[in-house]
Parts: structure tokens; C-alpha cells; sequence
């Protein structure tokens, strides 16, 4: 879902720019504010950790496999803020060293998977666990907050591509849409069990509202 | 293990090496903003900026084989998003193929998107490529912060590029580890047992970073990193500037 350079056009992937800018800045100012100076390696390493997951491949039907895009897992350990960083270094690192997904679309990249996908995937899992309370609340939250937010991130990559022009949006939304709603129930299955397993071993890691 | 496929020609000796990294990011930002705001039918438009890639490919020393391997690992992920585009734009109808129930129109404004999404997609594409290959990634992120990138994230993108390399070291033990221990069994099992893997890789993250905290503020860490070595522009990298410049503007100004 990274979008090369040349899908996008002007008029898309510079306000994508400037909102991600925007979004990140805030992030980077709140998140400093709870973390302080621990935040440099923390988050540099927890950078990493999400790249090396998403090198795993995990089996799914048939011969094919797939991998985890760990964005609502971040959100539940690191807390919204800190999370959207996690993810905006993740991509600028794809961009630059792998040319996974294009320098003048990073911004609108970011501003998908990074922004509209974790806040999206935070402000459903947050109300869920709370109504739900306990352990139970938190798993499901969680699966139902992955899911979404790989549809949500899909949505907005679709009226990126509708906004340049590359295609149509009543043919590529729901092109999108179908596809990634597949591929959010593989993500919501395993970040539940991640989080299942983390909730077994160290439950002080959740993150606490 | 090894992963020298990440920096693995970044220290041969070559004009594009030797040149500042800002001066380097700067040339790659011009070009891409050149190649994707080329109109899609000045094909010897996109000949010419192709040479200049394959130019500049040459000069850096860089095997050619090893760049265009690089390129076609991404290509399928370009294509994942761009198949469908031929079939949907409304237009001249080039052809239509129907299986079964299902009746695809391939349309000439279709392909020419189709074609313009592509071509842009892959010299960006060359260009990323010999920027990474021909550019420590520590020096880029110098260049970055020279170029007023907040000293926050840079310092966070160099922290995840020491630490890539451990923790996917530490995740592929843990997997061959796995593999050679389960073998056979339900899809399942593997899926969580899989998930329990990223769980304790997590945890084994989470408390590195918290070790590496420690260790920095017990060498007197607080809050900022200072570097010793500082970028100067040299008579090279003004002459390299300019030349881009002009060669980028002549290209976009041949009419055909």
C-alpha cells in the first residue's frame, strides 16, 4: 500500500504533505511532553522492532503468506503520539533505504498509514476497551481497532489516487476497500494474539489512558 | 548474520560518493519533481531523463546489475497498485477480454495512465536507489538536519538504523529456532506461535531501549547528541549542482 512516486499529483500529494507535517509535529511535541529525553532510543528501537515484525511472514490459506503492518499493535503499547512517530520513522526509513514507496508521496504515505490509521484505529479501540473494562475489552478492542484501521488507511489512499486522477473513486474505493477488509482480519487476528501474549507476560507494558 | 545488501557499495570511491549528501538530496528531490510533472507523451522526454539516471549510475561506480535487481524487487508492489488502472478509465476502447462473467475493457486512455504511472514510478525508483546505495544512511540523516529536518526525528531514525540490524538478527534466531522445532502441524498453531514471537520480541525491544537509555544517561546523555564532523561544500559538488540544473531544464524543454 506504500504509493510510489508518479501516482500521485500535485495537487495530492502536497497538502498530504503539509497535514502529515502538521500531524507529526504535534505528535512529536506531545509525545515528548509524557517520555521526555527516555523517548530518543525508545522510540528508535521500538522503530525497529515494528520493521523487524513486519519481516515475519505468518501463513495464511493456501501457499500464500502475509505480514503484520503493526499499526494498532504500536497504538496499544506506545499510546496514540508516540505510535504515529513510530510508524512516520518506519516509512521514511522504507522510503530511503528499501525505495518501498516514493519520496515526493512519502508525505501522503505518513498521513495514510501513519496518521488517518492510528488515530482512526486509536479512537476505536480506546472507547471499546473502556466500555467492555479488563482484559477482554483490550482484545477485542484491539481486533476490531487493527481491522479498521487498515480499511480506514486503504480509504484514504483510494481518495488519494481518485484526488490525482490515476483512477476513478467509485472504482478504486471499493477496489481498495474489498481487498484491504481481507487483509484486516488477518492483522486483527494476530495483533489480538500479540496482545494476548503480552497481556499474559508483562501487562504493566500496556499503555495506561 | 550479515545484511550487507542495505549499505553494501556505500564506501567505493566515486564522483557521486564524494559529493555532499545535501547537495545529493537536494539534485534527487529536483529530479523527481522534474520526471513526475513530465507530461505523459513526451516519450523522448522519459528516454533522455532514463540516460541521465544511467549517467549518473555509471559515474557512481555502482554495479548496474546489482541496482536493476533492486529495482525489480519493488516493482511487483508498484504493480499491485497500478494493474487495475487500464480496465476503469472510461475512453477509446483498445480491447476487451471477457472470462467468464466478467468483461474487462482495456481503454487507450487507461493504458496511457497505466503507462505514466509506471514509467514515473520506475526512474523515481533508480534515482532512490542510487542515492541509498552511493550514501551512508548516518551521513543522510546529517544532511537531513543540516537541512533544518527536527533533530528529534533524526535522532530517532539513527537510533532505528543501529537497531534494525539487532532486532532482525534477534527475530530471524527466534524464527529458525521455531522452524527447526515445529515442523508439520496445524496453520494455527503456527499463526500463534508466530504471534508469541513478535510478543517477546516486543518485550526484548522495549527493555533494550529502556538499557539504552540507562547506558546513555550514565555517559552524561541529556537530551542532545553532538557530532564532531561538519559538511562543506566544495568546488565538485557547485559544478555537480549546476550541471544537474542545466540538464534537467534542457531534457524538459526538448519539444517533441
Amino acid at each position: 500500500m506504500h504509493i510510489p512516486d508518479g501516482f500521485l499529483t500535485v495537487n495530492a500529494w502536497v497538502p498530504a504533505w503539509l497535514i502529515s507535517i502538521g500531524g507529526i509535529g504535534y505528535c512529536l511535541r506531545k509525545a515528548t511532553l509524557t517520555l521526555k529525553d527516555r523517548m530518543i532510543p525508545l522510540m528508535g528501537v521500538m522503530s525497529a522492532f515494528v520493521f523487524a515484525a513486519q519481516m515475519l511472514n505468518f501463513p495464511i490459506a493456501g501457499g500464500t503468506s502475509g505480514h503484520l503492518l503493526g499499526g494498532v499493535l504500536a497504538v496499544v503499547l506506545l499510546g496514540p503520539y508516540a505510535r504515529a512517530i513510530v510508524i512516520t520513522v518506519v516509512l521514511i526509513v522504507q522510503c530511503f533505504i528499501f525505495q518501498d514507496g516514493g519520496l515526493t508521496t512519502l508525505g501522503a504515505n505518513i498521513l495514510n498509514m501513519s496518521i488517518v490509521g492510528a488515530m482512526g484505529g486509536y479512537l476505536i479501540y480506546n472507547p471499546i476497551r473502556s466500555v467492555l473494562g479488563g482484559q477482554k475489552g483490550i482484545i477485542v478492542g484491539i481486533a476490531i481497532a487493527a481491522w479498521a484501521s487498515v480499511v480506514l488507511a486503504s480509504c484514504a489512499c483510494a481518495v488519494e489516487l481518485a484526488i490525482s486522477g490515476t483512477s476513478p473513486l467509485r472504482v478504486v474505493l471499493p477496489v481498495m476497500v474489498v481487498s484491504h477488509m481481507l487483509i484486516g482480519i488477518g492483522e486483527a487476528i494476530i495483533t489480538s494474539f500479540i496482545i494476548g501474549f503480552i497481556l499474559k507476560v508483562r501487562p504493566d507494558l500496556i499503555y495506561k489512558i | 548474520m550479515k545484511h550487507s545488501f542495505i549499505d553494501e557499495y556505500s564506501d567505493l570511491d566515486s564522483l557521486i560518493h564524494r559529493l555532499d549528501p545535501r547537495v545529493k538530496l537536494v539534485t534527487l528531490v529536483a529530479s523527481l519533481l522534474f520526471i513526475i510533472s513530465t507530461r505523459p507523451t513526451s516519450f523522448v522526454t522519459f528516454v533522455l531523463y532514463g540516460i541521465l539516471i544511467f549517467i549518473l549510475i555509471g559515474l557512481s561506480k555502482i554495479p548496474i546489475g546489482f541496482i536493476f535487481k533492486r529495482s525489480l524487487v519493488i516493482i511487483p508492489f508498484v504493480l499491485i497498485i497500478a494493474i487495475f488502472i487500464p480496465f476503469f478509465k472510461k475512453g477509446q476502447v483498445a480491447g476487451s477480454y471477457s472470462f467468464g462473467s466478467v468483461h474487462l475493457t482495456v481503454t487507450y486512455e487507461g493504458l496511457m495512465v497505466f503507462w505514466n504511472v509506471l514509467v514515473k514510478a520506475y526512474l523515481s525508483i533508480l534515482c532512490m536507489i542510487l542515492l541509498a546505495t552511493s550514501t551512508k544512511f548516518s551521513n543522510l540523516l546529517k544532511a537531513f538536519e543540516n537541512m533544518k529536518c527536527p533533530k528529534l526525528m533524526t535522532m530517532i531514525l539513527s537510533f532505528m538504523h543501529r537497531y534494525i540490524y539487532v532486532l532482525v538478527d534477534e527475530m530471524m534466531r527466534m524464527k529458525r529456532a521455531k522452524d527447526s522445532r515445529t515442523v508439520g502441524g496445524k496453520r494455527w498453531f503456527h499463526v500463534k506461535a508466530l504471534s508469541h514471537m513478535v510478543g517477546v520480541l516486543f518485550i526484548r525491544a522495549y527493555e533494550r531501549g529502556e538499557r539504552v537509555y540507562l547506558a546513555m544517561c550514565s555517559r552524561g546523555f541529556s537530551g542532545q547528541i553532538r557530532t564532531l564532523q561538519d559538511f562543506k561544500l566544495n568546488k565538485t559538488d557547485f559544478c555537480f549542482l549546476l550541471t544537474m540544473a542545466m540538464l534537467l531544464i534542457a531534457i524538459r524543454t526538448i519539444r517533441r
